[in-house]
Formats: structure tokens, C-alpha cells, sequence
């Protein structure tokens, strides 16, 4: 595996119908990790208002985006778990024995973990 | 998979086999046994036929092609195959994934129709056939099935498997049940249609079609021979009769091959054709081997039952019956008849475990990882450095970087730097964030004011303690809390169950993982700290955000070290840049980074605790002496009920400060009183200030003694701290 990219975000925690209700511009990369946690990848800044949250940026990320044929042969064999049908969706689980994550798009994919698991993964897939 | 003629090797010597040939069959076209004797049934049911096969033990040569390139040794007598030190292997586990609406196992007549049914309903099939080389050896939760195929493991995930993997042929229990030249029915027609000669055989039950036997009458009693058979002895008519042989024929009934159903329970698991038949038992067996596998015998059962194992599983246990090569395919009609014979009532067949067959490590490998250890962003720095990386609560951590003597020295009377990115680090929110940490801590949160600090307890509902951390308040709602390296994990899941149970609206948000932490200890730290930026230090026990070196930090003033020590915690992408400001900048004030080795020696002349290292899964506030760290005015928190109740009664454990002239002994050496082990030591150090030894150890019986014995040296009872009891140096 290449390098991985580092992936500044903003991470938010908040009621799930907060978060629910909120938008972020085209282009953000919306990841639901849980009903009351939301990380923005490609997002420097929200605001929701009085409601109670915590906002922080969130440097904790990294990683690679894959083509669907990278993601084919290089992740998949190593994850125990089926893909949601859906796009666009997150899976989680565990890749090679490291938490991890995989955003999945119409046309590209990005394997996420955290970067203190990143020369973990990076190892295992090779 | 058909072969030419050909040879291979078997114990040495080159043997022949014939287009078709499995190893087994050449090797009773050769007219010896592929084992070491016992019933061939050539359709893997059974243990018989095993030998190593190229340097793997346990392989049915029944079920193996025969080829040129092949090395056969027969296993010894009575014994376990050689071991061999396996050919260092460089190929890279690798298991293939598959998905399907339903799995059929068994390519028979059942389940050919059960595929074909379900792909007429549109559902996706994957049929898997021992005979096409895909041999399922395990059924877990999903249902995933794991199969081993020639192209390696496979690991299918179905909504739903069929097994139709047909009933095994019952093998004779008797006296002489272990010759070589007995064979079932099936295997009998097999070697007869490969063209193998049986020579004179008789048989018992049905003969197959097409092969030459004498059928006899009467029960089967004993087999005679010296390796292999010569003849049968039956009872007719209450008459013994002996029948010489070369070939012993048995068709004595049918058992299902259940084993994968067996395997999964409440799964959807549907069973289908023969395996699902309940055959009739055989006659309950009165003498001889009954496990062959094992060389479990009728007497070896009526032992454990005399004990009082009189259920199938514990007889399973007791004498490991049925825990062979086979899983009991061989032995579990007749332990099935002969229990019924005791009780009046068959026992169902007994629970099957992965995997039905021998797999080697390497397979049961396959798709294994190892844990998986994080690193903080200063690891390759660390290393730069010379660090000795070794693995604690889950992280890659500095043990030391050389010299662990120079790093202590460094913090007693300098200043030192230490990667402490591994502690647990929550954000706390929320309308009823103070009234959640009430609950959750044994100290009043509530009096704690923003930018203040204070060391807690964490403890479980029968108040032990289950870690231990700051709590360090921001503002009216918001909380900073850690954790220890190791509980952090679970002190998420803590935290998140309570806040469930006690439906309380708290955010929680785990910032271990994004936050770096430096701590910067020593008398010098705050002139260090100057100069990168931080002009007015906190005060011991307070906690500023502010910005060091360009960078927004979190920085809690504590100690854990007993110097005046600085935690910076900050984004994990600005730690490398900070490492080195920091190290840059106290070049001249005789800076150097600290390992584990010297913080846990630092720590404790202290007297401080480390959470599971010090402290055992039942240990009390009390037992650690730290009940000041306990507010039992509080009108509740966890721990409390159980605190109160315990708080009257006599308590035989302390952990205790100890002290003795000379070297460290062992953390976990024996405290001995009178000749009497009282105790153990949980930590060690040879204090180069104090210049003696420094512990903790627990006592475990009153009265407690004042002076016992270490290492077989005098140590005697000193409360901590060690070093600075009044902590002026931690509060400079």
C-alpha cells in the first residue's frame, strides 16, 4: 500500500436528530461512524446553533482512496464483512484485524483508520 | 481426479498405483494397510487410514490421489506422528470470501436436488463436494462455512446450508476390530472395481454387489488374526463358529454424517437425505476397542461410568472418547448403544466443535491476526532516538532509550520529556454532564471549578477499582477526562453504558486517538515551557488552553513523576514538530526524553498506583489506602452501596510501601513472615536517590506484620511517599 493521506475533519457529536438535520456542501465527505457522532472529512467549520455538541477538529484520520478495482483486490479479500449496497455508505469493521472504515462512493472508495492503526494496516494488505 | 500409473514413496520404499488410484487403494493393491490396521471405509469417515502425506500428519489417504510426486509415511504404532520443523514458508495467508443465498454440503442424490431447487426459487447456490476437493470443515455463527479447497481456505457466508453429506457405514467394535484387512460394504466394491484382489472374503451383513464373499450368518464376536485378519468367529445359534478369511467384509448399518449440522446449533442450518435419518443403533458393544482413534475400549467406558460419568458428554469427557481423528463418526453409535444399554434410552449424538477435520496450523491460520498495536506520532522518533519499543496496554512504547538511569536522573534534577499519547482522552458535554460524572465518580465532581483539575478513582458497581484518571473541568458542562494507557477502552464502554442505563443527555467523544501528549517533568520544565511560548504555567492541579510553538494545546499541570510536570495534549499531525521544539529548546538544560523504565521507578517513589499492575480485580479504595480519594458524603455514585456495606467489616489486604536496603527484587516475589508467604511484591526499584529498594506489595494476612522477609532479606513497612512526602517539588 501507498502512503496514507492525512484527512483534516471536523467531528461532531450531537443528538442524532441534530445531527439528522444538518447539511454540508457538495464535495464533503460525510461519515456517520454513530447515531450521535459525525465525521466531516473536507470540512473546516459548523455551526448548530444552541443545540448541545461538541465540535473539534479531528486530526486523528488517515487514509487511502481506492479505485473500486483497488478496493476489490487489495481490501476486500482482508474484510469479513459484506458491503452495504447502497451509495453513498459507510462500512466499519475490521480489515486484516485493524478497525477500519471504508467510505463508499459511486466511483471511488476511501479506507480510513486511525493513524496510530495506519502502519498496521498498511503492513497487512501489503 | 484421475492419475497415470505411476509411483511414490511409501516409508521409503517406492510403491505403485494405477490410473484412479487414491493412496489408500495403492496401497492395498500392494497388500499392505494405509494405517496401522482397522476397518477401511475409503470414504473419510474414519481415522483409519491416516498417515503423513509430504510432511503433514493426519492426512486421509482415502481421500487423496494418488501422484508421482508424493511422500507417505505411516504413522507409528500406538503414538502420534513425528513431529518435523516445518520448511520456513513465505507465502502470505490468503482466504477467499464467498457469499450465498444458500450453501449445499454434499454433492450426492439429496443434495444435487436441494442446489437444484433452490436455484429454480432464484436463489444463488454454491454446492461444495469433498469429492471435488471442497471439504467443509467447519460451521460458525452467520452462518459462515470454512472449507478447505485445493486453491486454499474458503470462507462462504450463506442466509442458509443445506447438509447432505449422506451417513457414514458402521465399523465392527470387537475383539480384533484393529487387523489389517477389514473394510466396509462401500469400500469393498470400490477396491473390487479398481480391480484389487480380496482374496478369500467373507462377509457379515448384505455383501455388496458384485464381489466375490461368503456371506455368514450368525453375530459377529470376535475378529482373529496376528496384523491382519485370518478369520471371523460368529455366534449362530448360540454356537461360536470360526470362518478363515483374507478379507473381512462389514455391512453393519448406517449413522448419519451430522457432524457439520451437530456444529450449528440454532443456525439455519437445514439437514437433508440420509444425514437426516435416524438410523437404528448398533448392538451395544461388551468388549474390545471402540474408539479407535483414541484407544478408547469398553472397558475404558464402564471405568468413567463407574466414576459416575453417566451422560454422553461427560463420558465423552472423562474417558475423550469420540475426541479422535474421526470426531466420533466411528465411535458414537456404539457409545450411544451402550449407554442405552445402562439407561434404557439412546443419548442424542454428542455437540460437535470446528473442525470436523485435521487442518494444519497453517490453515487454521489463515485469516488470524495478530492484535493489532497502535503507535503514537512520535514512534518513529522514539526509534531515532535509540529507543528499546516494547508493547504496553495495546501501544508501541519507548521502554527505554539506552539508559534508564540517565533518564530518571534527568527528571529529578533537569528537565525530561515523555510520550504519554497512549493515555485515554474524553470530551465530556452535555446538559447533565456534572450530574453523569456525580454518578460516576467516587469524588465530588460538582466542587471541582472550571480550569481545575483532580485525580479520581474509577470504581465498578461492588467498588473496585477499575482505573484511574484526572478529570479536568473546562466550563460549566465541558470535561476533559483520562484514562490509563490499557483501560481506556473499556472506559469508553463504561462511560457509554451508564449514560444509557441512566438515560442522561451527555456527549461523549473520545479523543485518544486524535490528541497527542506530551508530558514535559522536571524542576526545569517551567523555564523550558517559557520558552516556547507558555508564559504563565498553570498552577498544580490547573489546566490552560493556550498556544505552545504555534499550536492550540491543552496543557494540565500534575504530576505523576513528583516533579513539576507539564501534560500537553495536542492535534497528533503537530507531535513531531513539537518533540522536537521542545527537545531544541532545553538542549542547554540538560533535557532527555524518559521511557517506561524510568517513569515506573519515578512513579513510584511516589507511592503511585498503576492500575492493574498494582491493583488486583477485587482491590477497594481502602485496601489501597487511598480512601481519601473517596467522598462518601456524597449521596450516590458507583461503588457507594458497596463501599458502605463493606466499610465495618475486617479486611485481610493491604497494599502497602516497603522498603529494604540493597538491589529490586522481582516485581511478584513472595513476602514471607515466620516462613509463611503473606504477601507479593507488585512493583520494584532500586531508588538511586533514596539509595535503597522502594515497593508495593500486598499483604494478604492480619494481623499485618511490620518487619517479613523479601528475597530472603529483612524489609520492613514504609508508608509512601518515598521521595518529597510533602510534594513541594511536584507543586514548585
Amino acid at each position: 500500500m501507498r502512503a496514507p493521506e492525512r484527512l483534516p475533519a471536523l467531528r461532531l457529536v450531537a443528538s442524532p436528530l441534530t445531527l439528522d438535520g444538518l447539511a454540508w456542501p457538495e464535495g464533503v465527505a460525510a461519515l456517520r461512524l454513530a447515531s450521535d457522532d459525525l465525521l466531516l472529512i473536507g470540512e473546516g467549520r459548523m455551526a448548530l446553533g444552541n443545540e448541545p455538541a461538541i465540535i473539534e477538529e479531528d486530526a486523528g484520520f488517515v487514509g487511502w482512496w481506492l479505485t473500486p478495482s483497488e478496493l476489490e483486490t487489495a481490501v476486500l479479500p482482508h474484510a469479513d464483512w459484506p458491503l452495504p449496497p447502497s451509495r453513498p455508505a459507510l462500512a466499519q469493521g475490521l480489515v486484516a484485524g485493524v478497525p477500519a472504515k471504508i467510505w463508499l462512493t459511486e466511483d471511488r472508495a476511501l479506507l480510513l483508520c486511525a493513524a496510530a492503526y495506519a502502519h498496521e494496516l498498511a503492513e497487512r494488505l501489503g | 481426479m484421475r492419475s497415470s500409473p505411476g509411483h511414490f514413496l511409501l516409508d521409503g520404499v517406492s510403491l505403485a498405483y494405477e490410473p484412479g488410484d487414491t493412496l489408500a487403494m495403492a496401497v492395498v493393491r500392494a497388500g499392505a494397510h494405509p494405517g496401522r490396521g482397522g476397518t477401511l471405509c475409503l470414504a473419510g469417515d474414519c481415522g483409519n487410514c491416516v498417515a503423513e502425506v509430504d510432511g503433514i500428519a493426519y492426512v486421509r489417504t482415502c481421500q487423496t490421489t494418488a501422484g508421482p510426486s508424493l511422500t507417505v509415511r505411516r504413522h507409528p504404532q500406538g503414538g502420534p506422528p513425528a513431529w518435523h520443523d516445518p520448511a520456513p514458508s513465505t507465502a502470505r495467508p490468503q482466504v477467499r470470501r464467498m457469499e450465498a443465498d444458500v450453501v449445499v454440503v454434499g454433492g450426492g442424490t439429496s443434495g444435487r436436488g436441494a442446489a437444484t431447487a433452490a436455484q429454480q426459487a432464484g436463489r444463488h447456490v454454491v454446492l461444495l463436494d469433498a469429492g471435488d476437493g471442497n471439504e467443509v470443515v467447519a460451521v460458525y455463527a452467520g452462518p459462515t462455512l470454512v472449507a478447505r479447497t485445493r486453491e486454499g481456505m474458503l470462507h462462504v457466508r450463506a442466509q442458509e446450508v443445506v447438509v447432505a453429506t449422506g451417513a457414514a457405514e458402521i465399523q465392527p467394535a470387537c475383539p480384533g476390530n484393529q487387523l489389517a484387512g477389514l473394510v466396509t460394504a462401500r469400500a469393498a466394491r470400490e477396491l473390487h472395481e479398481a480391480g484389487i484382489d480380496l482374496g478369500d472374503a467373507v462377509a457379515i451383513g448384505p455383501p455388496p454387489d458384485g464381489v466375490p464373499c461368503m456371506l455368514l450368518t450368525g453375530e459377529l464376536v470376535r475378529i482373529e488374526g496376528k496384523e491382519r485378519v485370518s478369520g471371523v468367529v460368529t455366534l449362530d445359534g448360540g454356537v461360536e463358529r470360526t470362518t478363515p478369511c483374507d478379507t473381512l467384509i462389514l455391512n453393519l448399518g448406517r449413522s448419519p454424517r451430522d457432524v457439520l449440522a451437530r456444529m450449528a446449533d440454532d443456525l439455519p442450518v437445514r439437514v437433508v437425505g440420509s444425514s437426516a435419518e435416524a438410523f437404528p443403533l448398533p448392538p451395544a458393544p461388551t468388549t474390545g476397542i471402540v474408539c479407535p482413534c483414541v484407544g478408547i475400549g469398553v472397558d475404558d467406558l464402564e471405568g468413567v461410568w463407574s466414576r459416575g460419568f453417566r451422560e454422553l458428554e461427560l463420558v465423552k469427557r472423562a474417558s475423550l472418547v469420540g475426541t479422535g481423528t474421526c470426531q466420533g463418526s466411528v465411535c458414537l453409535p456404539h457409545v450411544r448403544a451402550w449407554i442405552a444399554a445402562r439407561t434404557g434410552e439412546a443419548p442424542g449424538p454428542f455437540t460437535a466443535r470446528p473442525a470436523s477435520r485435521q487442518i494444519t496450523l497453517g490453515e487454521a491460520a489463515e485469516d488470524v491476526h495478530l492484535d493489532a498495536f497502535r503507535r503514537t506520532p512520535l514512534h518513529d522518533e522514539h526509534v531515532a532516538l535509540g529507543a528499546q519499543m516494547d508493547r504496553f496496554g495495546g501501544w508501541w512504547r519507548p521502554w527505554h532509550y539506552g539508559d534508564h538511569l540517565a533518564e530518571y536522573r534527568a527528571v529529578r534534577a533537569a528537565v525530561s520529556l515523555g510520550d504519554v499519547s497512549t493515555l485515554g482522552k474524553f470530551l465530556v458535554d452535555g446538559p447533565d454532564a456534572v450530574e453523569f460524572l456525580q454518578r460516576l465518580y467516587p469524588t465530588d465532581v460538582a466542587t471541582i471549578r472550571p480550569g481545575r483539575s483532580r485525580y479520581a478513582l474509577l470504581l465498578n458497581e461492588r467498588g473496585h477499582v477499575i482505573d484511574d484518571g484526572m478529570i479536568c473541568r473546562e466550563s460549566e458542562s465541558r470535561f476533559v477526562l483520562t484514562f490509563t494507557t490499557g483501560g481506556a477502552g473499556n472506559a469508553e464502554m463504561w462511560m457509554r453504558d451508564w449514560i444509557e442505563t441512566w438515560g442522561l443527555h451527555v456527549l461523549l467523544l473520545d479523543r485518544t486517538m486524535s490528541l497527542a501528549a506530551i508530558n514535559v517533568t522536571g524542576p526545569r520544565a517551567a523555564e523550558l515551557l517559557a520558552r516556547v511560548g507558555l508564559a504563565y504555567p498553570p498552577r498544580f492541579l490547573q489546566h490552560t488552553r493556550v498556544a505552545l510553538a504555534g499550536m492550540a494545546c491543552h496543557v494540565m499541570r500534575l504530576s505523576f513523576t513528583g516533579e513539576a510536570s507539564f501534560e500537553i495534549h495536542h492535534p497528533v499531525d503537530r507531535s513531531v514538530g513539537l518533540w522536537r521544539g521542545l527537545l531544541a529548546a532545553g538542549d542547554d538544560l540538560g533535557i532527555r526524553p524518559h521511557g517506561l523504565q524510568a517513569l515506573f521507578g519515578l512513579r513510584l517513589e511516589k507511592g503511585h498506583v498503576i492500575i492493574g499492575m498494582d491493583t488486583e480485580l477485587d482491590t477497594t479504595p481502602r485496601r489501597l489506602g487511598m480512601d481519601w480519594a473517596v467522598d462518601m458524603d456524597k449521596p450516590d455514585f458507583l461503588g457507594r452501596d458497596a463501599l458502605a456495606r463493606t466499610a465495618s467489616l475486617p479486611d485481610q489486604r493491604r497494599l502497602v510501601g516497603l522498603t529494604m536496603p540493597g538491589t529490586a527484587p522481582t516485581e511478584g516475589s513472595p513476602i514471607s513472615s515466620d516462613g509463611d508467604i503473606v504477601g507479593h511484591v507488585t512493583s520494584s526499584f532500586a531508588s538511586p536517590t533514596l539509595g535503597q529498594a522502594v515497593m508495593l506489595g500486598w499483604l494478604k494476612r492480619a494481623p499485618f506484620p511490620d518487619r517479613f522477609e523479601i528475597d530472603e532479606r529483612l524489609a520492613a513497612v514504609t508508608p509512601p511517599p518515598f521521595y518529597d512526602p510533602e510534594g513541594q517539588r511536584a507543586r514548585a
